[in-house]
């Protein structure tokens, strides 16, 4: 006899299948979670299976609170809380795990299905990417299925289980749909997901020093998406603004924090045509917001321009978002710098670097104007042996004055960090601008990807009577990599200048559309917010669209739907084949007016019949005789011939 | 006891069926309205299963196994259980004999065709097993050589359910060895009066005419065991089967040798009412018989035998 804690391997049919639910419900989880909570989840998982294979007891109450209890702690101390997306999904996870340790029958699965469903969808909180839509179906078919196999009778196959399931989705397919169009989307959420800080954040840092950039060089990740409304500007031209850096310290460059100028945006004098465009930043987990130098205006809420017309949000960028900008490639800015400023932007530390502060002041005495000295420093990395190289030879103190005359190597930051030194020491503002160049086009879906290897850092320089001057000393050493789009770089032999290796032309076809697709799932689906609906309910009919209006057509057409399905469900069943002779029986049974017992035999029906004297005797037993022999007998056809002929001579 | 010397086996339907009717008709001669009773016995030999009386002493459960012989033309012995009953005058013994100096086997009364075991929860544990075995094995071991039992072989155990004091009942697991246990219960008024008034029946069973042989009965038994089941009969013995391993009247519900012993039973039965196929009546006739000695009913049910169980349970199945 199997006791409280026993096993009788009457969970081996289902138990492999809630296994299964559990494991693909964690898989999302699995490059965020612990490696622990990862082997502890199928390590218990592994164990019940054993103890259900071998017919062993289930761990006592004491060892499972003390799992529990040590799990609880693990998770409180790997994250130092216990709220919050990455610990509440290692929470859940474990303790998952933990209840298989109570699952003793059958329908103790149930919590572990429910709990599976939740672990999956939860793993929605983190990022919603255009892959999580099949692997949600794939994983809610195997928690279904899971579902049918806990219920499902020996004679019933796994096989049509899955089949169940997989018809059981098909028709909520058409209710999804709905209530993701219907259900109306507010503008504020109603709550906030806390954000896994765990996560480090890839992308530009605050500041700059020696390293930064490159190694961002090698990321494939998509820093942002940008859709133009006109032509596409020129590849020299794709100089994504991002944040602007102002004091220099030696060997770091940072900037102030994300201020708001009033006077900032004002001072722009735009000349030549105007861009448009749209971009999808991804996260950033910073405030900075990235438009095409130089922006002025733009539609991302609780967004300004700084003092040094950079863009900021009043919240770091923790989701996708997209925004529209108005931008002017061809601009003048900042022509009447108050001389406050103008030494601001000159300064430089006390001491360091005094080889490149000489060696500035001979070049600017020699060069007679700050115009002419800019060409002459640009002149000078163009021609001297100065290299571009993704892995330059680590610099010591005076890191300038090192670049500049022994290392000669060095990737944009480099250049940026050493030019402005070289400017500021000759006593000209200048300043480092922190961003994206170029991008690449996106043949299917015409829109321009920018990638983290696309980062750059570059220079502006302030000149007396035409202001701020974007000055790129890296196109003076690498002028490929600002000239050629980096999609046509790639075939050119530019990636091996980089230091790496070009991929096959196959290859990139198949990332262009992989890039394209999830351009197209970011921009309709998930990009399906407020605005989009409100558009989208007009273009369907409804005029002025609010969200009862929204709420109410959801829920005439649930309704509608779910009874659509019913009538779809109840026209599709059907009966298990009957034989021909019950059918015939039945029929008899009909014009008897007599409704057989439950466990009535033919006989004693028969009999029945006869004492009420509805039907003759004879007729009756001729029916019963041929349906038991036709049924039950060797009767075969011809029995089955007399029953119907039986049967037909009734009245 | 008659044998005949010479047997004609028949072959074909009609005779088995002949032989069949003129069994019953004679049995139904002394055995006075009892013809359900003597269908399932009849079943039961069929079925090559052994049968269970449970009844008051008086009730013709010897009469029925001593007719069942005589008109089959079996060999016939009876043992009396009693509780100094040993294995060895159940199965026989060697005896030594001066004269050839040898010893020699005394066959015990076990080996018959038919052996009525009367009383059979009077005797020891041991004795009940030495039967028993035989029953299961259909030989027995003797002084370390197996003699195997004459062919057919058939126990017909009796029991008494009136007293219980000094009995050793049967355990579950060799009740199962019988295939059937039946009731015989009281004759109605007009077959008791007839028993009062008419012949002495020891003497009616001396003078029957048997209408089969041993040889005749293996057959009629091949034939029995060739009696179609259709999927829809399956169908009806898995719910019935089941429904007993389910039901909260039942503690332990009919296992699948269970479920073998009602198609069986139910085969011998539609044999000996010459359906053309088994029909769920003849599942309903015998499930009482096959099944009542196999299910052990739960403490709360409501049926107060194992008869209204099986009753109730055919009440709530319904055939497909």
């Amino acid at each position: 006899m199997a006791g409280p804690r026993g096993t009788d391997g009457s969970l081996l049919a289902s138990l492999p299948w809630t296994l299964a639910a559990l494991v693909v419900s964690l898989v999302p989880h699995v490059p965020f979670l612990p490696v622990w909570i990862t082997g502890a989840f199928l390590g218990c998982a592994a164990w019940r299976y054993l103890i259900e294979k071998r017919r062993r007891l289930l761990p006592s109450n004491g060892i499972r609170a003390g799992l529990a209890l040590v799990c609880f702690l693990g998770v409180l101390f790997t994250y130092s809380s216990i709220s919050g997306v990455g610990p509440g999904s290692a929470l859940l996870a474990v303790m998952a795990a933990l209840k298989l340790l109570e699952t003793r029958k059958r329908r103790d699965q149930f919590v572990l299905l429910f709990l599976s469903i939740f672990l999956l969808m939860s793993s929605l909180l983190r990022e919603q990417y255009l892959w999580s839509v099949p692997y949600m179906a794939a994983g809610v078919l195997v928690v279904m299925t899971a579902w049918l196999r806990m219920s499902a009778g020996e004679e019933q196959t796994a096989r049509r289980s899955f089949a169940t399931a997989g018809r059981l989705l098909m028709y909520a397919v058409p209710l999804a749909i709905a209530m993701w169009v219907f259900f109306p989307r507010l503008s504020a959420p109603f709550w906030a997901v806390p954000i896994d800080t765990s996560r480090a954040a890839s992308g530009l840092g605050d500041s700059m020093s020696p390293g930064d950039i490159s190694s961002l060089s090698l990321s494939g990740e998509v820093a942002f998406r940008v859709s133009f409304d006109g032509p596409v500007p020129a590849p020299g031209d794709r100089y994504w603004r991002g944040l602007v850096l102002t004091n220099f310290n030696g060997r770091t460059w940072s900037g102030p924090e994300p201020n708001i100028s009033r006077t900032a945006r004002g001072e722009i004098r735009p000349r030549g045509e105007a861009v448009r465009y749209e971009i999808t930043l991804e996260p950033t987990h910073r405030q900075w917001v990235f438009a095409l130098d130089m922006p002025t205006e733009w539609s991302l809420p609780r967004t300004f321009m700084g003092r040094q017309h950079q863009l900021a949000r009043t919240t770091p960028i923790e989701q996708r978002v997209a925004y529209e900008v108005t931008s002017y490639t061809a601009y003048r800015t900042g022509v009447d710098l108050s001389p406050m400023y103008r030494s601001w932007y000159s300064r430089l530390p006390d001491g360091g670097n005094p080889e490149s502060r000489e060696l500035a002041l001979s070049m600017r005495a020699a060069a007679g104007s700050d115009r002419a000295f800019v060409e002459a420093v640009i002149e000078m990395f163009n021609r001297d042996d100065f290299y571009y190289t993704l892995e330059p030879p680590p610099l010591g103190s005076d890191p300038v004055d090192r670049f500049l005359f022994d290392t000669r190597r060095g990737f944009c930051e480099h250049y940026a960090s050493a030019f402005s030194v070289l400017m500021r020491a000759a006593g000209i503002p200048t300043r480092i601008v922190l961003g994206y160049q170029g991008g690449e086009i996106n043949p299917l879906g015409g829109h321009l990807i920018v990638r983290q290897s696309d980062a750059h850092a570059w220079t502006e320089v302030w000149l007396d009577g035409t202001g701020w001057h974007r000055v790129d000393p890296t196109a003076a050493v690498a002028p490929e990599r600002i000239e050629s789009g980096a999609g046509d770089a790639a075939f050119e032999g530019i990636g091996e200048t980089w230091g790496f290796t070009a991929p096959s032309r196959w290859a990139h076809q198949a990332t262009m559309a992989w890039d394209a697709l999830n351009a197209g799932w970011n921009g309709w689906i998930l990009g399906y917010g407020p605005d989009t609906q409100n558009s989208f309910m007009q273009w369907l009919g409804m005029s002025d669209p609010t969200w009862r209006k929204m709420m109410l057509t959801l829920i005439v057409l649930v309704v509608g739907l779910v009874m659509l399905i019913g009538v779809v469900m109840t026209y599709r069943y059907r009966p298990p084949k009957k034989d021909e002779a019950a059918l015939l029986y039945g029929k008899f049974v009909g014009k008897t007016g007599l409704e057989p017992r439950i466990g009535e035999t033919a006989h004693a029906f028969g009999l029945r019949v006869c004492s009420t004297g509805a039907v003759p005797g004879t007729t009756v037993d001729a029916v019963t005789d041929a349906y038991l022999e036709a049924r039950y007998g060797t009767g075969g056809d011809a029995a089955r011939i007399r029953l119907r002929q039986a049967v037909a001579a009734m009245r | 006891m008659q044998r005949p010397t010479l047997e004609t086996v028949p072959a074909g339907r009609a005779a088995q069926r002949e032989i069949l009717v003129r069994a019953r008709r004679s049995l139904a001669a002394i055995i006075l309205g009892k013809d359900e009773q003597i269908s399932l016995a009849l079943a039961c030999l069929l079925a090559r299963g052994h049968l269970l009386i449970e009844d008051l002493p008086g009730l013709g459960k010897t009469m029925l196994a001593q007719s069942l012989a005589q008109v089959l033309g079996l060999s016939f012995s009876r043992v009396q259980f009693t509780s100094d009953l040993l294995p060895a005058d159940i199965v026989g013994v060697s005896v030594f004999r001066a004269d050839s100096g040898e010893f020699e086997f005394r066959p015990g009364p076990v080996f018959a065709q038919l052996v009525l075991a009367d009383e059979v929860n009077r005797a020891t544990p041991k004795a009940q097993s030495a039967l028993l075995e035989a029953m299961e094995e259909h030989q027995v071991s003797v002084d370390g050589s197996t003699r195997a039992l004459p062919t057919p072989f058939f126990v017909v155990a009796t029991q008494n359910p009136g007293d219980q004091i000094g009995t050793f009942p049967l355990p579950e697991s060799q009740l199962d060895r019988f295939l059937m246990r039946i009731a015989i219960g009281y004759p109605d008024a007009a077959s008791e009066r007839e028993l009062i008034a008419g012949e002495d029946r020891r003497s009616m069973i001396r003078d029957i005419e048997p209408v089969a042989g041993p040889e005749t009965l293996v057959a009629l038994q091949h034939s029995a065991r060739a009696v179609p089941v259709s999927d829809a009969l399956v169908s009806y013995v898995q719910a019935l089967v089941r429904h007993t391993r389910e039901s909260a009247d039942v503690e332990i519900g009919l296992s699948p040798r269970g479920a073998q012993a009602i198609v069986a039973a139910a085969r011998a039965y539609a044999f000996v009412e010459d359906h053309s196929g088994v029909y769920p009546d003849d599942v309903q006739a015998v499930f009482a018989a096959v099944s009542g000695h196999r299910l052990k009913p739960a403490g709360s049910t409501r049926f107060r035998s194992p008869a209204e169980l099986c009753r109730h349970v055919l009440d709530s199945v319904a055939i497909p």
